[in-house]
């Protein structure tokens, strides 16, 4: 096992996109103290910020608040990172595989574009959680991504596959344009979700306001959610019963795009 | 002496058909020029009584204001270069070449008006058109989220209501126009229909607009909240798609309302659907006389159109993330530069409170907030009055701004062109 425990707190942001669990595993203490990291412009060695322990090993802990700390994890192939304090932005963007868990909040764009692995936050995740950068044609494309907390707006936006679930509430805009993939929504689901939908699956368990592009179906239990729930109960999700037995109604949409997408809203009744 | 043709680069729409008249050194007169532009070229043609660069209060030579300021700025680890709406284009350049000398980030006034258009459009595309076009052919005008009577007072007589076009030898008569606001506003009485919304509802309205389009279902319980019907929304449908050739006008009450880049996102997949029946265009209501510029300079140079970051040398774009409110905010800014534009007083209080905390360098043609908070400041000459330069009209089209009276204050790209060779200088 590797720490890395923050021992100056940079006062700009400090872009440590080397600070993978895949370039670590052949590398020594001093090798890993010396690999380069963005501070502003210049480029400072990370052993400048971080007291480095261990080395040759897949398994990070990093400890300290590190939200200015941005693409911690980025791109990463292997391993697991495990963050006792806030992660900043681009948490796991575009990560491949392994594992990233944060017990703090973690920044704007955290697995962005990411296509393999899991991410678990245990605070609350910022905008674009999961979601696509400007101009790109698609976000994660598969992958898993867990939120204890809240997440922002556009969470899990040009989705192509993958599942995005947070337990408490997400922002607007929420699985806009979505290709494919799942986002389930324990809080309250924001304005305008699904927007632009071509496939997909969002689920809530409030009633949110939706677009005029999206029609009521039918009311009936899909049997695939119980295994995406199983699967959340097993990933620590305390998921209650009658979630896996109820009813949900199904509206399906957006009509303006494919409109195969589908929005479920748990049935109390 | 009178100059015929002169731009008035006060707003987006660039009229060229000023005509100035000049007495000794001073415009005393600029006919055809809309309220707006009057007051422009009178506060821009005063007399200069300011030294031309100061530093900490203090009067200095231009040549020491440069020094100090490129000092300033090379020891800054994340500088931010901001504004650049109300300068030329061969400004913007140099300001554009001195962010990649520093490694900062630059963004423009886009960033906090018409920055959601931009990033709708790298989403999905721009069906757009001249405002040539939309006077010789535009049949249907939507004004959505704007005020042009008071924000650009000339675009209706000049562009798009009352100008007599090739095929619009009516003017106002071959003309719909159609204005959508939360309120009405002195624009109001040029409306043949006006839509007043609820305000943060926009996106739900062109959405649906898009669905009656294109002849798909749409939920009126959708509506409920928006303060329209479906019948009037069918109706501004049928118009939009019986239409020969229509122009919708966004403004910035769909870029900086709930959905931003959203709102825009909608409108332009609206257009884009339109052109399906008809032809229909889409131009972005755009504010200051070179804020079209800033844009296509930066990404002529960048690829990117605002919140450009050089940090590595290369240029990345984030918006949220390299853009000036953002980086204030989160205090990751380490230096600030200002050109032409007045950031003390206009972005929010969190980030102006930065703006207080780090070594700020102003560039302007007045005094200003940013100008009097600034440890440096310079003095510039307008481009359009006292400099000459390239703007682009809010529909991309570029037209050169001659000088009309002398300077005794360094034009913009005079001071940027300077502060970056003295910069590249210290950096080596």
């Amino acid at each position: 096992m590797i720490r890395l425990a923050l021992k100056t707190r940079p006062d700009l942001p400090l872009e440590a996109d080397t600070i993978r669990p895949d370039y670590f595993a052949q590398k020594t203490e001093a090798e890993i103290a010396k690999l380069p990291v963005l501070h502003g412009n210049q480029f400072c060695a990370l052993g400048d910020f971080f007291n480095v322990r261990g080395g040759a090993s897949d398994q990070l802990v990093l400890e300290g608040d590190l939200a200015q700390v941005k693409r911690i994890g980025t791109g990463m192939e292997y391993g697991q990172i495990t963050i006792h304090g806030n992660a900043g932005m681009h948490l796991g963007a575009g990560m491949r595989a392994g594992e990233i868990v944060v017990f703090g909040d973690a920044g704007d764009w955290a697995g962005a574009e990411m296509c393999g692995g899991k991410i678990h936050i245990h605070g609350n995740a910022g905008h674009g959680l999961g979601g696509a950068y400007r101009g790109s044609r698609h976000g994660m494309n598969r992958g898993m991504i867990l939120v204890e907390g809240n997440a922002g707006n556009e969470t899990g936006s040009l989705m192509r596959r993958g599942l995005v679930a947070v337990r408490g509430d997400v922002g607007e805009f929420a699985g806009a344009f979505v290709i494919a993939g799942t986002l389930i929504v324990f809080g309250s689901l924001g304005r305008r979700a699904g927007a632009g939908m071509k496939r997909g699956t969002i689920v809530a368990y409030q009633q949110p306001e939706l677009l005029p592009t999206f029609t009521f179906d039918c009311v009936y239990q899909p049997l695939y959610l119980r295994l995406i729930l199983q699967t959340l109960q097993l990933e620590g999700f305390s998921i209650e019963e009658e979630w896996r037995t109820g009813a949900y109604r199904r509206y399906s949409g957006d009509l303006n795009a494919l409109g195969k997408g589908e929005i479920f809203v748990y049935d109390q009744h | 002496m009178q100059i015929e043709a002169a731009i008035c680069a006060f707003c987006g729409c660039l009229c060229d058909d000023i005509v100035l008249t000049i007495e000794s050194d001073r415009i005393v007169q600029a006919k055809n020029a809309c309220a707006l532009g009057k007051a422009w070229y009178t506060a821009h043609s005063r007399p200069p009584d300011l030294p031309a660069a100061r530093v900490d209060g203090k009067s200095v030579e231009v040549e020491e204001a440069i020094e100090a300021a490129a000092i300033l700025l090379t020891k800054a680890r994340y500088p931010i270069l901001y504004g650049l709406s109300s300068t030329s284009c061969e400004a913007q350049r140099h300001a554009v070449a001195l962010a990649e000398a520093l490694g900062g980030c630059i963004d423009c006034c886009t960033s906090v008006c018409h920055g959601p258009s931009g990033m709708a459009v790298q989403g999905f595309g721009e069906p757009t058109c001249t405002l040539g076009e939309v006077k010789n052919r535009a049949d249907l005008v939507i004004y959505w989220g704007s005020n042009p009577a008071e924000s650009h007072p000339r675009h209706m007589s000049r562009y798009a209501v009352t100008s007599k076009g090739r095929l619009t030898p009516n003017g106002r008569k071959n003309r719909t126009v159609v204005l959508v606001d939360v309120r009405s506003t002195p624009s109001s009485r040029f409306a043949d229909l006006l839509l007043t919304v609820r305000p943060g509802i926009d996106f739900e309205i062109l959405w649906a607009l898009r669905a009656l389009v294109l002849g798909r279902k749409v939920e009126p319980a959708g509506l409920a909240e928006t303060g329209i019907t479906l019948a009037q929304l069918t109706h501004l449908a049928e118009l939009m798609k019986n239409c020969r050739y229509g122009v919708l006008f966004a403004g910035q009450g769909l870029t900086q309302s709930a959905g931003n880049q959203m709102n825009l996102s909608a409108a332009i997949l609206l257009v884009r659907d339109l052109n399906q029946f008809t032809k229909f265009a889409i131009i972005p209501m755009r504010g200051h006389g070179n804020v079209t510029g800033v844009d296509q300079v930066l990404t002529w140079q960048t690829g990117y159109p605002f919140g450009v970051n050089f940090s590595r040398g290369y240029p990345r774009f984030n918006p949220g993330e390299f853009t000036m409110v953002d980086v204030l905010r989160r205090k990751e800014a380490d230096a600030v530069l200002s050109v032409a534009s007045d950031p003390a007083a206009s972005l929010p209080a969190e980030a102006v409170q930065r703006l207080t905390e780090v070594p700020l360098i102003a560039i302007d043609t007045h005094e200003s907030e940013t100008t009097r908070l600034a440890r440096v400041s310079f003095m510039a000459s307008t481009v359009g009055i006292r400099a000459s330069g390239t703007a682009y009209r809010m529909d991309n089209v570029p037209l050169f701004l001659k000088q009309a009276l002398t300077s005794i204050y360094p034009s913009d790209e005079e001071i940027l062109g300077r502060l970056l060779e003295r910069v590249r200088e210290l950096k080596a």
